[in-house]
């Protein structure tokens, strides 16, 4: 975003899709996916459209691992032209339809699905976006962005993760989107906060395609121009380390930051002993008065 | 600012020439671009190794950076000139300090032509203070500097300060004279009895003037070399100070405060009154923070509540450190053998060139050498321990 008056030459996009079977419109219907990957690729697709170089990617976050949609690893798939459909389009479509099959298929058959692990997926479209810029020719003006659509809830354990995860995405000027299906998203709309990026929560699954194009199609630069959905207000309360809740007051370690509900006379994060019976008392300052 | 015990390799011409290009054979097909990559690899790997030592942060300093603009800063001895080396640096400076102290804040004063002006108010805004020094550049640089008034003006930004936050000084300064209104040892023995600590960076020779205020106030003199030396020198500032660092180390209690959405979001939101700006008379309605022990309203964070005294924050203030608390583990460099066709994290496929790949020996991924530097410099993530559903977390646990 740091020179967003100049249009840029390329865009490049990274979708993080949840594929969890445990999202609730999945558990309800699980048809319902089909519908939304559709919309996702059709999505994929208009990206692509808007500018010849315009680039992009997909990553799969399934419970046990996050996995590339699109672009798949090594040699790209064989596909011959259908009913005039231009090829990347069935290229892209046909990749991630068959690359998420296998991802679905290779999770574990004992094991009851956990939570999304979008930080990890995220750190992932971080380095591909790196590594697309330190390749793209000198003098070519690539500004890149990521966009989550999620039906999952955030929790707070992978808070660290998340909060590295949105720093560094704000160093990089990369800016980061959620759409959110079903739950709102408290520790996902800091980082669209963080990071300039936009979050939406969509009233319902049935015109997510209208949602995605009208809100998240737009690049940064395009987005000043329209009326969006406001940022609205950011809830920006602090997790603590021992049961990860959202906490409006809590007890801060003064030499490492850790935070904690209950006052405890050793820090378990580094292990400082405070000296202190009680919580420090930091007195309001009285006003010297100068005459 | 004791310059004998520093680190003399530090300085160009004492490094010696490294002669790099003895190193650069041939392969077996006469060819040394794989090398030279190999060479840029190790070179960058070096350049993004982390600091050693155990991380102490500073919590809540307040610390103003005070710009000369005077016709000083058009020498040339630091390239492009002076002052363009300065913002360059002081950019940098900017990013690492909030990296150190976070619930930190800054402010920037620009001494031009005898007077001191305020750039940008104290605050935790990154981005606010970076583009203000950004906007600096085209400041005409004209006239002498007058020490005693940034000190003055520094006064009244740091005074007001609650007593448990530091409140520090940082001079950049390239004059050799000052032209002050009055006695400026008056205003050094006010600061110094406020306990106001003020530290002087000299771009040209040593002046008896500001080691005296160094000196009086606890602060560090220097004088820059070159511009690796000065880089070093305000990079050093970036530390917190010793007696921020000895101060009792203890459980402080924090607000985070937070408004659900409202039920009527059409109703008018109550009237209340910004305590940051209750004696301007200012900040009557709007949005704002409110401490959630006492309901007073700020407008902006970190600050602590006058009225309760707890101190207010947002969990970003905090997390943008956490990185130092919990990194992540170093990865295995190993010969490329075939291991792996591509990177797990930016898909990359491997090729000749790549003569080691990284493993995490958590996760079992393999990872180029791009994205072990930007993961173990920056991000403070693995990807793929950060996907697997066992080894994502980095808490103690809660048991
Ligand atoms: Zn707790
Ligand atoms: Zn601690
Ligand atoms: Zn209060
Ligand atoms: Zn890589
Ligand atoms: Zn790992």
């Amino acid at each position: 975003m740091a020179d967003d008056d100049v249009p840029s030459d390329s865009s490049l996009l990274v979708i993080i899709v949840d594929t969890n079977p445990n999202q609730r419109y999945i558990t309800e219907d699980p048809k319902v996916l089909t519908g939304c990957l559709d919309a996702i690729i059709a999505f994929a697709n208009s990206h692509l459209m808007q500018k010849s170089r315009n680039q992009l990617a997909v990553i799969g976050c399934h419970f046990h691992k996050s996995e590339y949609l699109y672009p798949s690893p090594g040699k790209p798939l064989d596909v011959r032209q259908v009913d005039g459909q231009y090829e990347l389009f069935t290229l892209v479509e046909k990749t991630i339809k068959m690359r998420l099959v296998n991802l679905i298929k290779s999770q574990p058959q004992e094991e009851r699905p956990g939570e999304s692990l979008l930080a990890g997926a995220l750190a992932m479209a971080l380095c591909f976006i790196s590594r697309m810029r330190k390749q793209a020719p000198p003098g070519l003006r690539l500004c890149s962005r990521i966009l989550v659509i999620t039906g999952s809830s955030d929790t707070a354990a992978q808070y660290i993760n998340y909060m590295n995860v949105f720093f560094t995405a704000q160093k990089q000027q990369v800016l980061l989107d959620v759409c959110s299906l079903d739950k709102h998203l408290s520790l996902l709309q800091q980082g669209c906060d963080i990071t300039g990026g936009l979050y939406l929560k969509v009233p319902s699954l049935d015109g997510l395609l209208q949602y995605l194009l009208w809100v998240f199609l737009p690049e940064a630069r395009e987005r000043r121009e329209l009326v969006l959905p406001g940022r609205g207000r950011v809830d920006y309360r602090a997790a603590c380390f021992c049961h990860r809740e959202l906490l409006t007051i809590g007890y801060v370690c003064s030499v490492c930051l850790s935070v904690f509900c209950k006052f405890s006379p050793i820090c378990t994060t580094c292990h400082t002993v405070f000296k202190i019976a009680g919580p420090l008392a930091i007195k309001p300052k009285k006003k010297k008065m100068k005459i | 600012m004791a310059d004998d015990d520093q680190d003399p390799k530090e300085y160009r011409w004492e490094t010696g020439y490294e002669k790099t290009w003895e190193a650069i054979k041939e392969d077996e097909d006469g060819l040394v671009e794989g090398l030279v990559a190999e060479f840029a690899q190790k070179a960058a790997r070096k350049a993004a190794a982390p600091r050693r030592g155990p991380i102490r942060l500073g919590m809540m300093r307040h610390l103003l950076v005070a710009i000369d603009c005077s016709e000083a800063m058009n020498s040339q001895d630091l390239k492009p000139m002076r002052f363009l080396c300065t913002l360059k640096l002081l950019e940098k400076f900017v990013e690492e300090f909030f990296d150190q102290n976070p619930l930190s804040q800054l402010g920037i004063i620009a001494i031009k032509n005898k007077r001191a002006e305020k750039v940008t108010e104290l605050s935790g805004n990154v981005r606010k203070h970076i583009k203000a020094v950004q906007g600096l550049s085209n400041q005409a640089l004209t006239g002498e500097p007058s020490l005693q008034n940034t000190l003055e003006l520094a006064g009244r930004i740091l005074r007001p300060l609650p007593g448990h936050a530091s409140r520090e000084l940082l001079v950049l300064f390239a004059s050799l004279t000052t032209c002050d209104p009055s006695d400026i040892n008056t205003t050094i023995q006010s600061l110094k009895t406020d306990g106001i600590r003020c530290s002087v960076i000299g771009l040209a020779a040593e002046v008896r003037i500001c080691k005296k205020l160094c000196q009086d106030t606890g602060g560090e003199y220097g004088v820059v070399l070159d511009d690796v030396h000065y880089r070093s020198l305000l990079l050093e500032q970036t530390t917190p100070p010793a007696r921020a660092r000895a101060l009792d180390a203890g459980l402080v209690k924090m607000g985070f405060p937070f408004t659900p959405p409202a039920e009527q979001p059409d109703a008018d939101p109550p009237i209340t009154l910004c305590m940051c700006h209750v004696e301007e008379g200012e900040g009557v309605g709007g949005e704002g923070h409110l401490c959630p022990q006492c309901r007073s309203k700020y407008c902006s964070l970190p600050a602590q509540c006058r009225t309760c005294g707890l101190t207010l924050a947002s969990a970003p203030h905090l997390a943008r450190s956490y990185h130092h608390l919990f990194p992540v583990e170093p990865y295995e460099e190993l010969p490329n053998e075939g291991q792996a066709q591509f990177c797990f994290s930016c898909l990359r496929s491997y090729t000749d060139v790549d003569k080691t790949i990284f493993r995490c020996n958590r996760c079992t991924e393999h990872y180029c050498w791009e994205c072990e530097g930007l993961i173990s410099s920056t991000m403070h993530v693995c990807p793929g321990c950060a996907s697997r559903p066992h080894l994502c977390q980095r808490l103690p646990d809660a048991s």
